[in-house]
């Protein structure tokens, strides 16, 4: 391969899929006390044999086809032997030869193409738990299915690498078979720099993404500083390090075996087509479309797609009501909602038709903004009719200027300070003298009505 | 015959507990002389449960106080299982092999397991694992009783209860030691029975197979622990076909007679029988056609050797000391206490084979090794279903001589070992169904003749043999 760039970077990505049972047997995948999901499979013990959650199959193949792979007209597994205390069976089952999907591409935002090589599916070991004196082994994690997505060496910056992998974790949490809350991703990173003729380095172990711009930046500057050998080196999070682990020539040999435990699947087509049918539309497509067809802001659009509840809910909304508007106020308030409380759309009480009657309740001015902001915190945690609320605790739109004419002068009488400096020519005390309106009136206030008062009568 | 006795038995009219006491007895002193057996079973405790179901009239199975024994590597649950090796002394498996809980669903009796080459690895029984005496042959104590399965052959012998075997044959390791002992060896077709429960050799070879005293006998037993398991994915999904009481009608059958198989290196005699059983045949209607197999016949041996090898060096990784097994005191790096306990835990045979194996699928060899062993097996095949495109079965002698003492054992190298399975591993490899029955004498040690059918044609092998007696 010729690179003219400072930077080449490839990844390799591990992602758990979030079946309810593992790979190659029928343990659960959530368990949480140490050992407990464990059986003769996935323990490795003699005589045990593995049998295909083609489940695993399934969410790898949405995947794969999610990012536009080419699936393998079969599928084979293979034995990648190497001796490690948490790999029971001292082989891993993974695929080797031919992966089940390959040739598929992520884009970025600047237009660049990344080119998947490979999507595969395999078996993580379980899981060393490091004490003071010892080294305890967790099998609850052993056998529990993986994705491998393995790109080409077409990113030239860390922040190209976080951004493909934020893109590809979005997919993953678009199509459903990735845990976003709970959900492993692991990195391994090839990276050269120009100035070491591209000089090879393996940096492995590198998780999240946000580790993975970190992990780049500080490879990229060691290698600036030192000497560059073909090497496999291991990321340090805790101190930020990459560590050397091993050089190539010493390098494992895997000694891969075709895996004569199990057949070999055949795809049919028509398989791949269902599995095609349950794909969604991602949300880059989706974001494009309402910009397109609804007119909706690019940066509302492109937020509110990212997750896929929160856009199945916006799209029902949008249907009954005006987009742009709705696409604000989804993005405003429902995400930042979800994400001051750290919770899913899910666990919350938000759902469509309430938000629609009280979005309409605003874009009627039979409420203002603030009150709007109010009761889309309380329709989070319970379910109301918004018209009905409004009414009972007195929280409609007062426009009447009689009405508020009692509370702008008393604004004007209580802050002698604010009145001076406005007329100093402050434009901000206005606000402040709004404020103090709204205030009085529990938000109630038209602010474009008290505002015209309070002109009129500071003149 | 077992059925008789099945039969007699479900109606109470065997007491089954004194069975127990004297199978117990009696495999226990036979053990004393000819160390078959490996850890024993609870038959007496088993047999109480089943004189209970005879008394309450629920007596029912076709295996019904059957005594069966199984070999070492075919786990049965709570029982130690080691495949005869060091490395496992002490597991005792948590769960039964498919074939084992299909013998006690039909009333079997589990009496013991029993010893054999260690992981398989060998055709004399001279490699049982560390400090695990070696079997003797039931007709002469000097001779070996082939092998792998050579406990299960020599106690089916001597056994004079009703008694059966489940046995096991990767490259020959069922008809290898039916031969040598003289009994009735059937190795199914590869996939026809569940491997789910066996300790893995190599498993795209590995046969759970029986033995017995009588060819029905034997069928019986596998048509039993025959048919699909989905806890075995590569188990086959045919119906299984009617194996016991084949009537041995053979009118207008076409035997082949392997040309390359009745050599000089043969012994004289044991070519003289086999070609006497044939001409048996003949005069009751079968017709003899000669045939040649230069693939199998030349290749075959290195094509298995080095796909069974391959294949046992990736499943015996997992005996680590770690897990369970045979551990020792922990300390220095996890490298350095695996390869300790593996040195001290594993026979010589199998450090030979897992070193060969390792080798033949590194990088820069895989290729050369691996990979062309699996295109010629698959050559091997094809050369087999040609060739019974003109016959119905094949017929070579089982093993080439009758069994050798443990001194003419004792000069031959590590290859001439191998050289031993010519006869049998073709049919091993491109897992076809076979059987080994005793056939003649020769100085007063059995002769086994092999019987070769297509895939899943069982009973064609079937109807061979019961012709024959
Ligand atoms: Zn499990």
């Amino acid at each position: 391969m010729h690179f003219t760039e400072n930077v080449i970077i490839g990844l390799e990505i591990h992602v758990q899929l979030n079946t309810q049972t593992k790979l190659f047997c029928s343990c659960p995948t959530n368990a949480s006390e140490p050992n407990t999901a464990i059986c003769p499979t996935c323990l490795g013990h003699p005589g045990s044999k593995p049998v295909l959650n083609e489940k695993a199959l399934e969410f790898a193949a949405k995947l794969a086809l999610a990012l536009g792979c080419t699936i393998a007209p079969t599928v084979t597994f293979s034995r990648k032997t190497y001796f490690y205390p948490d790999l029971p069976k001292n082989f891993q089952t993974t695929q080797y030869e031919v992966p089940l999907g390959s040739n598929g591409a992520i884009v970025l935002d600047n237009g660049k193409v990344i080119h998947i090589q490979r999507v595969h599916v395999e078996e993580d070991p379980g899981a060393l738990i490091h004490e003071a004196a010892s080294v305890l082994i967790d099998y609850n994690r052993s056998g529990i299915p993986l994705c491998e997505i393995v790109t080409a060496p077409d990113m030239n910056s860390p922040a190209e690498a976080r951004e493909f992998l934020k893109k590809l974790l979005n997919i993953l949490g678009y199509l459903g078979v990735y845990d976003v809350n709970n959900g492993v991703v692991k990195a391994d990173a090839n990276i050269s720099i120009k100035e070491r003729n591209y000089t090879r380095v393996e940096l492995k172990n590198i998780t999240g993404f946000k580790e993975i711009e970190r992990a780049l930046q500080y490879e990229i500057e060691r290698q600036k500083q030192n000497e560059v050998k073909l090497e496999t080196r291991g990321w340090n999070a805790e101190k930020g390090v990459s560590i050397f682990m091993r050089s190539k020539e010493t390098e494992e040999d895997y000694g891969y075996i075709v895996e004569p435990d199990l057949p070999v699947f055949e795809i049919s087509s028509e398989w791949v087509r269902s599995v095609q049918q349950s794909i969604p539309e991602l949300a880059e497509q989706r974001a494009a479309r309402w910009i397109k067809d609804l007119s909706v802001d690019k940066d509302d659009a492109r937020i509110i797609a990212a997750n896929l509840d929160v856009a199945v809910l916006f799209e029902t909304i949008a249907k009954q009501c005006e987009p742009i508007f709705s696409a604000r106020w989804v993005r405003r308030e429902v995400l930042r909602i979800l994400n001051d409380e750290r919770k899913e759309l899910k666990e919350t009480a938000f759902e469509s038709s309430s938000l629609i009657k009280l979005f309409k309740l605003i874009l009627e001015k039979k409420i203002t903004d603030r009150i709007g902001q109010r009761i889309i915190e309380q329709l989070a945690t319970k379910k109301f009719l918004p018209a009905a609320y409004v009414k009972e605790n007195n929280l409609a739109m007062v426009a009447d200027e009689g009405a508020l004419k009692n509370a702008c002068k008393n604004a004007i009488k209580n802050n002698p300070k604010a009145v001076e400096d406005y007329k100093k020519g402050e434009e901000k005390s206005l606000m402040f003298l709004i404020g103090q309106v709204m205030r009085a009136t529990k938000g109630t206030a038209a602010p474009n009505v008290v505002k015209e008062l309070l002109k009129g009568l500071l003149k | 015959m077992i059925k008789q006795y099945v039969e007699s038995a479900k109606k109470g009219a065997v007491d089954l507990l004194e069975q127990a006491h004297k199978a117990l007895e009696e495999t226990q002193k036979i053990n004393k002389e000819y160390r078959y057996s490996a850890a024993f079973a609870d038959p007496v405790a088993q047999a109480e449960k089943l004189q209970q179901q005879a008394k309450d009239g629920k007596a029912k199975g076709r295996l019904f106080g059957v005594f069966v024994s199984v070999k070492d590597n075919i786990c049965v649950k709570g029982i130690e299982s080691t495949a005869s090796s060091a490395i496992l002394k002490g597991y005792k498996p948590v769960f039964n092999a498919t074939a084992v809980q299909k013998c006690i669903d039909e009333g079997a009796i589990i009496l013991c397991k029993t010893v054999q080459d260690e992981f398989g690895f060998g055709g004399f029984s001279v490699n049982t694992g560390k400090g695990i005496e070696k079997p003797l042959n039931p007709i002469d104590r000097k001779r070996t009783c082939g092998g792998s399965s050579g406990g299960a052959a020599g106690l089916t012998k001597k056994a004079t209860f009703p008694h059966l075997a489940l046995a096991e044959s990767t490259g020959g390791s069922i008809a290898n030691p039916a031969s040598f002992c003289g009994v009735a060896g059937l190795t199914p077709t590869y996939s026809r029975v569940s491997r789910y429960g066996l300790i893995d050799y190599a498993n795209s070879l590995d046969k759970i197979g029986t033995m017995a005293l009588n060819v029905n006998d034997a069928a019986l037993l596998l048509e039993i622990i025959s048919g699909h398991d989905p806890k075995d994915s590569t188990c086959s999904q045919l119906p299984v076909p009617s194996m016991a009481d084949v009537p041995g009608v053979i009118s207008g059958l076409r035997i082949g007679i392997v040309k390359e198989a009745f050599n000089e290196q043969m012994d004289n005699n044991v070519r003289k029988t086999i070609l006497e059983a044939v001409y048996k045949l003949e005069q009751i209607g079968a017709r003899r056609i000669e045939l040649s197999l230069p693939l199998s016949m030349n290749y075959g041996l290195s094509s298995y050797y080095t796909l069974a090898m391959t294949e046992a060096s990736t499943n015996l990784a997992k005996y680590c000391g770690l897990r369970y097994g045979a551990s020792e005191q922990l300390s220095g790096t996890y490298n350095e206490y695996f390869s300790r306990v593996r040195t001290s835990q594993l026979g010589d045979e199998a450090k030979r084979r897992i070193l060969l194996g390792t080798f033949a699928r590194m990088a820069g060899h895989r290729d050369a090794f691996y990979t062309k062993a699996a295109q010629v097996r698959t050559k091997i095949i094809q050369e087999y279903h040609m060739a019974f495109k003109n016959v119905d079965v094949l017929i070579t002698p089982t093993m080439p001589l009758v069994a050798p003492t443990f001194e003419e054992l004792k000069q031959l190298t590590p290859l001439q070992h191998y050289m031993m399975d010519i006869l049998t591993v073709p049919a091993n490899l491109a897992g076809l169904p076979h059987i080994s029955l005793p056939c003649g004498e020769s100085n007063k040690l059995p002769i086994g003749i092999m019987i070769t059918a297509n895939h899943f044609q069982e009973q064609k092998m079937l109807q061979v043999s019961n012709a024959l007696h």
